[in-house]
């Protein structure tokens, strides 16, 4: 446990009230760790993840004895250290070769972890084409129905998101989009269709990662241009661009799981906007007021008290067909009669 | 030259549209999710162009989806109004907690007493400006650094009026210190009884794990468990005056032997409601007590049955 420090002077102050947990949150900021041994692919690949990280990254340049999946600690150390909140670990050994790990924590504790083994990387410098300017939001890509519906993938998806963008935006300039992250995977082999009906803790186990697809990460930068008015999209590959398959993994603690995903309570004036629980047919217009429209259902006009005439009465015959009911209505209208008379005067 | 070929390659590119169905758009989060099936064919025959034109379909699907929020004009151009996102992502700290409640905020909420601002700046008459309620040439010093000040008939020789107003601002400000420190320990002593209980743990199990000769420098060490910090031999000097030592061994007793010293700030501040009862009888009673107040009510019954006789 790291020592509890107190602020001595305002801007200490600041720094520490920074890295307090706040309602809405930055960014998570990434760790590049590489491990004892690390290939050049890897070193290559962790290079340009970061670059497309920046600046929400901290590069660790020294090797370190890490192995995330039997020993957490010096990850949570370094984390409440840097206050930054994911890891990539690079670790490269015989048995799997070029690995990289995600790690996501949690309240300076890991939350869940992933591990891929690159199988095929290309740099951004084999593509000779337009980069993107750092620190941009890229739009995220997913295609396959597994990131639906298989738990790894769902993992994957969800860890991909993070790392790319974490951060909740109110609003963003159509100028600033300027690359897409795409994440793809190949065709799904027969045995993970109709993975739900065979119970999702079999297709979990290690030896079965054999059998998941690969993941295909690929970077474009967007050109829009607009045509008849519909805006059109044209795609350049960028890079970097990676082949993976998935290995290792630990899903997180569901108690903690819980925990993090806990969300505030909604402010007052967002409820009126019509956030969370949704409230139809409200609305606040130009001048701040709140407006409801009600829907009333289609009235009965058969029901309808028109002006009472001799000739327009039912005729006794009439009246004695109809049922008791009936009847008892009319003797109430009769009742209710002399009340309203009364209230005219 | 033909260029016939090319503006048709051209223009069945733009035809080329998103007919894709099964795509899964959430604009505040920036991704998309296209759950189709993967094309086993295109994909086997050239991975790249199948990838791209993938990604295609789904960027100009999202990219038609952010072009219809509505816009917000700012200096640097159109900001479209991004929606919530629907993809729940985790957090990476806990949710902030809420301040405990100082003692008057607890007191304003009861007797629902609005909270005002108080302006910083005052009308400042004799200079016709508005000047500081406080800090550097602030309004409250005005008495101690006024050239000329009024003194009582009956003052000492050695009155001086500006140290005495300055005694009186520096106390107002030691008042404030003091009731923040006892808001500091009520809301400490409010903690749940799960962390109090922590807490103990936490202090009993490092007070015995330094309780050996060596100060546990020698213990047998559990896995797991943490290097204690802060802990410094220190030792006694040989040869000392009787009087000291007469004096350390009586308070070692006297630690051992009496009571704990109460916590000056109850956990609750009194009962912990927003009425404090003991000040409440002090001034029913008109400063005599809860007793006298009794006595009194009594007391007066007593005259009246006499009366009646």
């Amino acid at each position: 446990m790291l020592r509890v420090v107190k602020a001595r002077n305002a801007r200490s102050k600041r720094a520490l009230e920074a890295r307090e947990p706040k309602e809405v949150e930055d960014p998570r900021t990434a760790i590049f760790v590489k491990c004892t041994s690390t290939g050049e692919t890897l070193n290559r690949a962790m290079k340009e993840l970061m670059s497309l990280k920046r600046p929400n990254a901290i590069s660790f340049s020294k090797k370190n004895t890490v192995r995330p999946f039997e020993d957490t600690s010096s990850l949570e150390f370094w984390s409440t250290k840097n206050d930054a909140s994911m890891f990539v670990v690079g670790q490269s050994t015989k048995k799997r070769p070029d690995g990289l790990t995600f790690v996501r924590m949690y309240d300076g504790k890991v939350l869940d972890m992933c591990e891929v083994g690159v199988d095929k990387f290309v740099s951004m410098d084999e593509f000779k084409t337009k980069k993107s300017t750092p620190g941009h939001r890229p739009l995220m890509h997913f295609a396959s129905e597994l990131f639906d519906t298989h738990p790894r993938f769902i993992q994957l998806k969800s860890m991909l998101l993070d790392f790319f963008g974490s951060e909740v935006l109110e609003g963003i300039h159509m100028s600033g989009v300027e690359h897409v992250i795409s994440v793809q995977l190949a065709p799904t082999p027969d045995g993970l269709n109709n993975a739900s009906s065979v119970g999702l803790t079999d297709v979990l186990k290690d030896e079965d990662t054999k059998n998941l697809p690969k993941v295909h990460i690929r970077s474009y930068t967007i050109g829009l241009t607009t045509a008849n008015r519909a805006p059109h999209v044209e795609l350049t590959p960028m890079g970097p661009s990676f082949d993976l398959s998935l290995r290792r993994t630990k899903d997180a603690d569901p108690e903690m799981w819980k925990q993090a995903m806990k969300r505030p309570k909604l402010k007052k004036q967002d409820v009126e906007k019509g956030l969370g629980k949704k409230k139809k047919n409200l609305e606040v217009d130009e001048m701040g007021d709140l407006r409801g429209r009600l829907h009333l259902g289609k009235q009965d006009l058969s029901k309808l008290q028109t002006r009472k005439m001799k000739g327009l009465k039912p005729s006794a015959n009439e009246v004695g067909d109809d049922d008791d009911d009936d009847d008892d209505d009319e003797d109430e209208d009769e009742e209710n009669e002399p009340q309203s008379k009364r209230r005219k005067a | 030259m033909d260029v016939s070929g090319i503006l048709q390659e051209q223009a069945e590119k733009r035809n080329v549209t998103s007919s894709k169905q099964n795509l899964e758009i959430d604009v505040g989060c920036l991704a998309v999710t296209d759950s189709n099936p993967v094309d086993e064919n295109d994909y086997s025959a050239n991975l790249e162009d199948y990838l791209q034109s993938t990604a295609r379909e789904g960027v100009q699907a999202l990219i038609t989806s952010l072009l219809s929020l509505p816009k917000q004009q700012t200096p640097d151009g159109p900001l479209s109004l991004l929606p919530a996102p629907t993809t729940q992502l985790p957090r990476q700290k806990p949710l902030p907690k809420p301040k405990p409640p100082t003692k008057w905020e607890k007191f304003a909420a009861a007797k629902g007493i609005q909270k005002t601002r108080r302006e910083k700046k005052v009308w400042d008459e004799e200079k016709q400006d508005w000047v500081d309620r406080w800090g550097w040439k602030g309004k409250n010093k005005e008495k101690e650094e006024q050239w000329l000040s009024e003194v009582p008939a009956n003052a000492d020789v050695d009155h001086n009026p500006s140290q005495v107003a300055r005694a009186e601002r520096k106390k107002l400000i030691a008042k404030n210190e003091r009731q923040r420190k006892g808001n500091e320990a009520r809301a400490q002593a409010n903690t749940s009884e799960q962390d109090k209980r922590k807490n103990e743990i936490e202090k009993t199990l490092a007070s015995t794990r330094i309780s050996t000769a060596s100060m546990g420098k020698f213990d047998k060490k559990l896995e797991g468990e943490k290097k204690l910090r802060g802990i410094k031999r220190k030792f006694d000097p040989t040869e000392r005056s009787v009087e000291s030592e007469k004096k350390s061994a009586l308070a070692l007793i006297s630690k051992i032997d009496g009571q704990p010293k109460k916590a000056k700030i109850s956990p609750e501040g009194g009962t912990g409601d927003a009425l404090n009862v003991r000040k409440a009888v002090r001034f029913a009673s008109k400063g005599k007590g809860g007793v006298a107040l009794a006595q009194g009510q009594t007391g007066k019954r007593q005259k009246g049955s006499k009366r009646s006789k």
